[in-house]
């Protein structure tokens, strides 16, 4: 290894030295200069800002966007609620604090201990802990007055949900509750205590209705006491939804289904808004947002009727005879001439299995359109036997059954519409042909949903247009497919519909209704096999268990004056689609074409 | 080979006293400023302890380098350099990411971190390059030196670490700036990096650019990094002229101040101390880097001498760096103040750098024979 050395007087070259030097100087004189600037010419500043009074940041909400009904009534505000909390730097004795809070509130110490040590990590030492997250308004006074000798402790105000129509809309708004774990680690803009919208269209629209924080300096005291504030970032609040529902419509149809489980869809066929959505029973929405304790929650969660359960996305039933209205359809487009006619007599034979039709005598000849005006089995027994469950399956999946709607809630149910490959992965069998049978008046295995239902009516009165159904009152109209029916075909049905209703034996003749035109089909879907009493009489829905009768369902449409509305409604275990879902379409086609909310209970 | 009495009495003395001394002042600053911590239930206590064993095997790495002649580290300068890049190179595929960054590899019984390694292997190349000749610089030279202290900043640079990518070019222009350029690439220069600058802005992360945004305008993100400086300055300035006195801060002791014990750490020692410490530990800073000065200026060759201006730039811009961050000079950049931020393999390098120094000084009077 060489080591030679730079020749002898290595001279470092001169301006780098100057360099060097100067560059040090500087530093020296520059920071020098800060330090006086900050430390003397500053100081007093500093140190007020430093020994009495520091400066603090303080999150400010942005109140959530309101909720409207399509009229502008309001639907979801925000209202202050009341928490109690322990900034833990100001406070002196954390034991007996939380002992107090205890003795104000009653809620347990071990409780307050506990989630104190939970979120202890998360918050900072001089933002409020929050241990009392609802004070109730007459305690509220009592303990402010007192704040003075509890150093630490301060009410923090923040906006809290409420729902003015309670249960009538708790299925589509949703609620909103405190974020989670797995939502705050998801969401950087979520802090500890914040409100996120956990269902319904607060969920769906969170962010949309959430808003930007801003952010406030505050100017504490050693004691926390606040001296002065400055908004350093404006909240920006969250976008006000108007929904496409009609409240007056709502409470009209919530109130047809008192005391009873079912579901109510009003549609316009031609943009897919959704007038109403109303599911029977329902719950209150606002315990969500202010906490709910376990002991409600399992009350609604074991409820046998199911409050939480949106019956008009989330539960699936077979469509009994309104299925015949899509059966009809499949039958003219494969070329069935409606006025070929079958023998009813109550009964059909296929091999040696018996199929009745509901009516036990029969219903004599029908032609397509007559089947539907009297809802007879047999036609539908024989024809879809001709045509098979491959055609039926192809059919219904092209008119919109077997998928979502797509209407912008969460769980929506896609239903059920079985073919061979289905069964065969299902049950591990093959399709047999009395299947097809009762597949063709709405028994066996098909499940829809009153939403599916609605937006198939909606097709045959807006030129084939299968709708995406929307809640919001600004959403543009979004067509999901055409349906295969022509527009002769579909006219036939929607004629055979009204006639259902105009016709002295047709099933929905209750929906009548002077000056304005209205078809409708009555469904009544079994629960259990057809129960007979005395071998061949049929038992009542009345003498049946409440869970074994039969669902109700009326689908209609009806149009006066360019006004032009779908209605289906579905009610659970209620018997006759005639005589128990007929009068709630009625009374809100009355509402619809009238403005009358008069009670007609049809009877 | 006798021992040469002259290694002892030529040694840089003042600069060892003065580095320990800083050292000293940052393990007493930690002391203060994790006291306060370990109430979160994290043992931060013993930072300080923590910090005096680095120091301890900072010291003995300072030895270890000034046992070693360093004009054979001359020889080895491109053998350390290509090891240096090598381990850069493997940190994407074997690295750890720690923090959302993949900056160490993991030997098991520690995290070694390459572009600490990366730090002293360029600025040995940048002073071997560049005392090749004692002439003004000129562009083809020049443009040899900084693309191939590039390579290494490059792949610094997509870890991510902004931070120690310009310390590193910082140095080697540092390095370059003291060996003189040609007028022409003067000009040039003058020039071009005011140029340059719209094109580095366009590398930034949204992070950094928020962070220059912020220190134009430090109401902008009250809460980030705008948070930071409105507090540090707050410390700084409420110590007033003698300050709180040690452990009596109330910012930093109530936990206002963040980072205290790593890069603010300046910010504790203000409050504490005051305005007489701080100009005290200014003076500390400026001999200690004079120190690294003289040795530049007393070396026998010019590869000693460069390397001494090499460590004196590396040391030099973290300080301004730094300390023009926590006062609200600068944009905030994570850059560590030297023997005093906490933080073991930076206090290695540091004492190893140190030791590069010194061994320059106290060789200047040796002659050797092959």
């Amino acid at each position: 290894m060489s080591m030679h050395l730079d020749p002898e007087g290595y001279q470092p070259p001169k301006m780098g030295l100057l360099l060097l030097q100067g560059v040090v100087a500087l530093l020296f004189l520059c920071f020098s200069l800060r330090f006086w600037f900050l430390q003397i010419h500053k100081g007093e500043d500093f140190a007020r800002l430093a020994r009495e009074n520091r400066l603090r940041q303080e999150r400010v909400y942005a109140p959530r966007g309101l909720l409207r009904a399509a009229d502008g009534e309001l639907l979801a505000e925000n209202r202050p609620a009341y928490a109690l909390g322990l900034v833990r730097e100001d406070c002196k004795d954390i034991a007996s604090t939380i002992a107090q809070i205890s003795h104000w509130t009653n809620i347990p110490v071990e409780t307050l201990w506990a989630k104190y040590f939970k979120d202890k990590p998360k918050v900072k030492p001089f933002e409020p802990l929050v241990l009392a997250p609802d004070i109730p308004f007459d305690l509220l006074a009592q303990i402010e007055s007192n704040l003075i000798l509890w150093p630490g402790l301060e009410i923090v105000v923040r906006p809290r949900r409420h729902y003015l129509q309670g249960p009538l809309f708790a299925h589509i708004l949703g609620y909103v509750a405190e974020a989670n774990e797995k939502e705050l680690e998801g969401d950087s803009d979520l802090d500890l205590g914040d409100s996120v919208g956990k269902q319904g269209l607060e969920l769906v629209l969170d962010t949309r209705l959430r808003g930007e924080k801003g952010l406030r300096q505050l100017e504490v005291d050693v004691m926390g006491r606040r001296l002065s504030r400055k908004e350093v970032l404006e909240p920006k609040a969250g976008e006000s939804v108007k929904l496409s529902l009609d409240l007056g419509l709502q409470q009209i149809a919530y109130k047809q289904l008192e005391g009873q489980a079912g579901g109510i869809v009003v549609m316009d066929p031609d943009s897919g808004k959704l007038l109403a959505l109303v599911t029977s029973p329902s719950y209150d929405n606002n315990a969500f947002a202010s906490g709910l304790s376990g002991k409600q929650w399992a009350e609604l969660r074991d409820d046998p009727y199911f409050p939480l359960q949106n019956r008009v996305i989330q539960s699936v039933y077979p469509p009994g005879s309104v299925w015949k209205i899509l059966m009809a359809g499949l039958l003219l487009k494969e070329g069935v001439d409606p006025r070929e006619s079958v023998h009813c007599n109550g009964e059909f034979y296929l091999g040696k299995t018996l199929f009745r039709c509901w009516k036990k005598h029969g219903h004599g000849r029908m032609d397509m359109a007559r089947s539907l005006i009297e809802s007879c089995d047999v036609y539908y027994y024989e024809m879809i036997n001709r045509v098979g469950i491959d055609k039926v399956e192809a059919f219904a999946r092209a008119n919109g059954f077997g998928e979502q709607t797509g209407l912008g809630l969460p769980h929506e149910r896609s239903g059920l519409v079985p073919s061979r490959d289905w069964k065969r992965k299902r049950f591990g069998e093959s399709w047999q042909r009395g299947e097809t049978v009762i597949t063709a008046i709405g028994q066996g295995f098909t499940l829809t949903t009153p939403v599916q239902i609605a937006c198939f009516i909606s097709s045959l009165m807006n030129g084939g247009k299968l709708m995406q159904p929307s809640l919001l009152a600004d959403a543009e109209p979004v067509v999901r497919r055409t349906t295969p029916l022509t527009e002769p075909q579909r006219a036939f049905l929607l004629k055979a519909m009204q006639d259902t209703v105009e016709d002295p034996r047709g099933t929905a003749k209750r929906l009548l209704t002077k000056g304005a035109d209205i078809g409708g089909k009555t469904g009544t879907a079994q629960v259990v096999k057809l129960k007979f009493k005395n071998n061949d009489e049929r038992v009542k829905n009345e003498d049946m268990e409440y869970w074994e009768r039969d669902h109700a369902w009326m689908a209609a449409w009806g149009a006066k004056d360019g006004q032009r509305y779908v209605v289906v409604c579905m009610v659970e275990h209620g018997g006759g689609g005639s005589s128990v879902a007929g009068p709630v379409v009625k009374n809100i086609f009355d509402y619809l074409f009238d403005g009358k909310d008069g009670d007609d209970d049809g009877v | 080979m006798a021992f040469d009495r002259r290694l002892l009495t030529h040694m840089n003395w003042a600069l060892i006293l003065s580095a320990v001394t800083i050292f000293l002042v940052g393990v007493m600053n930690l002391y203060s400023a994790s006291s306060s911590m370990s109430e979160e239930g994290i043992a931060l206590g013993t930072y300080y302890q923590k910090q005096l064993v680095w120091g301890g095997i900072g010291l003995l790495c300072m030895i270890g380098v000034m046992l070693v002649d360093y004009r054979h580290l001359r020889s080895l300068a491109w053998p350390i350099f290509l090891l240096a890049i090598i381990l850069l190179a493997m940190v994407p595929i074997a690295g750890k990411t720690i923090y959302g960054a993949k900056r160490w590899i993991s030997l098991g019984f520690m995290n070694l971190q390459p572009s600490e390694i990366a730090k002293i292997a360029t600025i040995l190349i940048a002073a071997k390059l560049l005392a090749r000749s004692p002439k003004p610089l000129e562009w083809k030279e020049f443009f040899q030196v900084l693309i191939i202290c590039a390579i290494p900043a490059a792949f610094i640079l997509k870890q991510p670490d902004l931070g120690t990518t310009l310390n590193m070019l910082l140095n080697v222009g540092g390095i370059i700036l003291f060996r003189g350029l040609s007028k022409g690439v003067f000009r040039t220069c003058i020039v071009a990096l005011p140029a340059c600058l719209p094109l580095g802005w366009m590398f930034m992360k949204d992070y950094q650019k928020q962070r220059v945004l912020t220190f134009l305008n430090p109401g902008e993100d009250p809460l980030g990094s705008g948070y930071h400086i409105i507090q540090s300055q707050i410390a700084i300035g409420s110590g007033q002229m003698w300050g709180k006195g040690f452990l009596e801060g109330t910012q930093s002791q109530l936990r206002f101040l963040p980072e205290k014990h790593t890069d603010f750490a300046i910010a504790v020692f203000g409050e504490e101390w005051g305005f007489v410490g701080c100009i005290i530990l200014l003076a500390l800073i400026c001999l200690f880097l004079l120190s690294i000065f003289n040795t530049a200026r007393d070396a026998k060759d010019r590869f000693g001498s460069f390397l001494s201006a090499g460590v004196f730039f590396y040391f030099f811009w973290q300080f301004l760096i730094n300390m023009g961050m926590v006062m609200g000079l600068m944009p905030v950049v994570g850059i560590p103040l030297p023997f005093i931020s906490y933080g073991g393999s930076a206090m290695l390098v540091n004492f190893c750098l140190i030791g590069l120094v010194v061994n320059v000084s106290m060789r200047r009077f040796v002659f050797k024979t092959n």
